[in-house]
């Protein structure tokens, strides 16, 4: 469970502060699959870093209840940041190395998270080898390798194209559903946001702050049937909608 | 493979012609041998000091200096760069200094460091030292703050331990800029070496230098300088080699 209370955050200061996050509770379940969307400049890539430590809050806290695990959270970015002279085995065995695994173990794990998102054949390949979309599934991996309970995406497929989007979506849906994990993803994409979420949380611009949140009650596990849903399209045109007047 | 042939082709190709120069020149242009030795006298004097023993010692003493002083400077270039890195208030403070104590001639400052440090190993060391310093710590630090801020963002969601950070991700990521400077320390340190040995001592390839000039041994400097020469293209096949082995990953893709 992931408890947000009263969070915010404000760069700069005196005259140039730019209030990129307003206070925000909210209180997100184990095993929900939350879409955050919004503009640019809403907060919601602030929020996940927030989230992930990976900036101090102005105020307020975000307790994880994850146990005190050494790493409670897998964070994917918007570009995979794999590092560079690894091989993409290499990069997704990375936080097992770093903990005192096992080799063996480690490889098994390898093996499988490969299989999971499709890179079979590629184990040896340097990230400059791949495309982005195959960069980005071997991020995946790599968030996924010691297991975290929790799973935070920031914008993860805004840089490969249309199709692979697709595929990373119904295979990012599988994932959720056979990890029971906690995840969080921003995105740019009413559909992806709609199609993925089990929550949508819609975030709105200048200052960020959270404006709505819809319940998606669509059946799992999601798929082309989905799409056709007249609940799917309907939340979709209204996800729509409140975008457009937030940007007009 | 068909990729490295080709500079060795070139190479030689140069090569011969600068030996079928000098031999013309030597030979049936008449130049005095106590100006210009031919190719064949300085190639008999070098096998025959190599059969005798007397050349292998001073080869092995220049290039131990090289090493020794490339190593150490190298090491202590790259970590006070890191932590120049990792203290902003250190390079606030210390990097206008370095930079103008940086352009001080250090060959100007041979004979004070043998003053300090004697005529021994050390003097010799410390001169080939400070010259790679330099180079490797410039190198180094326009690589570390050159690393992807997404690479320290990946370094604190796995928790990394300080020396974790340092040794799987710090250290990488910069190693394209630290080989920049080391192949430019490497050039240093051979000059810094032969420069010592003609300062003083009775070992290397710079002594020899020193010793043929004052005996009017013509072929022999001939020899110590073909040596020197060969030497430093040596250590840069060397560097090229570990380059393209384990910095490929930082090259754009071939295909």
């Amino acid at each position: 469970m992931i408890k947000i209370e009263q969070l915010s955050k404000i760069y700069g200061q005196g005259d140039d502060q730019v209030v990129a996050l307003e206070p925000l509770d909210q209180q997100i379940n184990a095993g929900e699959f939350v879409s955050i969307i919004g503009p640019s400049g809403c907060g919601k890539s602030t929020l996940l870093r927030l989230i992930a430590s990976l900036e101090d809050p102005t105020s307020g806290s975000v307790t994880l209840e994850t146990a005190n695990l050494k790493r409670p959270v897998g964070f994917v970015f918007q570009d995979a940041v794999l590092l560079p002279w690894k091989t993409v085995a290499e990069n997704i065995r990375f936080p097992l190395d770093t903990t005192g695994v096992s080799r063996k173990q480690a490889n098994e794990k390898v093996a499988e998270l490969v299989e999971l998102v499709g890179l079979k054949g590629f184990e040896k390949s340097l990230p400059k080898q791949l495309s982005g979309g195959m960069r980005q599934r071997a991020a995946i991996a790599r968030a996924l390798a010691d297991d975290p309970p929790i799973l935070l995406m920031d914008e993860p497929f805004s840089a490969v194209d249309l199709l692979t989007r697709e595929t990373l979506n119904d295979e990012l849906s599988r994932i959720w559903q056979k990890t029971g994990k906690t995840i969080l993803l921003v995105t740019h994409s009413v559909e992806e946001a709609a199609y993925l979420g089990s929550r949508v949380m819609v975030m709105s611009p200048r200052p960020g702050r959270l404006k709505a949140t819809y319940d998606v009650d669509l059946a799992q596990p999601r798929g082309e049937q989905t799409k056709r849903d007249p609940k799917f399209l309907d939340l979709v045109s209204e996800l729509r909608t409140l975008m457009r007047e937030m940007t007009s | 493979m068909k990729g490295r042939i080709k500079p060795v082709l070139e190479y030689s190709a140069a090569l011969l012609v600068l030996l079928a120069a000098w031999w013309y020149v030597s030979g049936p242009m008449g130049m005095p041998a106590y100006l210009l030795p031919s190719p064949a006298s300085v190639a008999e004097l070098l096998w025959s000091m190599l059969m005798n023993g007397k050349l292998l010692p001073h080869l092995a003493f220049t290039m131990q200096n090289i090493v020794i002083g490339l190593v150490v400077g190298s090491v202590f270039g790259v970590l006070l760069a890191y932590a120049f890195f990792k203290t902003p208030a250190l390079s606030d403070y210390l990097e206008g200094p370095l930079v103008v104590i940086q352009t001080a001639p250090k060959i100007a400052l041979a004979p004070l460091i043998i003053i300090w440090f004697g005529l021994g190993l050390t003097a010799k060391i410390v001169l080939i030292f400070s010259l790679v310093f330099f180079p490797v710590f410039a190198g180094a630090l326009a690589g570390f703050r050159s690393i992807d801020s997404r690479l320290h963002d990946l370094a604190q969601l796995m928790n990394l331990s300080r020396f974790q950070r340092f040794l799987r991700i710090d250290l990488p990521a910069a190693l394209p800029g630290i080989f920049v400077g080391v192949k430019i320390g490497a050039i240093q340190a051979l000059v810094g070496a032969i420069l010592a040995e003609w300062m003083s001592g009775s070992d290397g390839l710079g002594y020899l230098m020193t010793f043929a000039t004052a005996t009017y041994k013509t072929p022999l400097l001939f020899g110590a300088v073909l040596l020197t020469a060969f030497l430093g293209l040596a250590m840069h096949a060397i560097l090229n080699e570990i380059e393209a082995r384990f910095l490929s990953w930082s090259t754009p893709n071939e295909h």
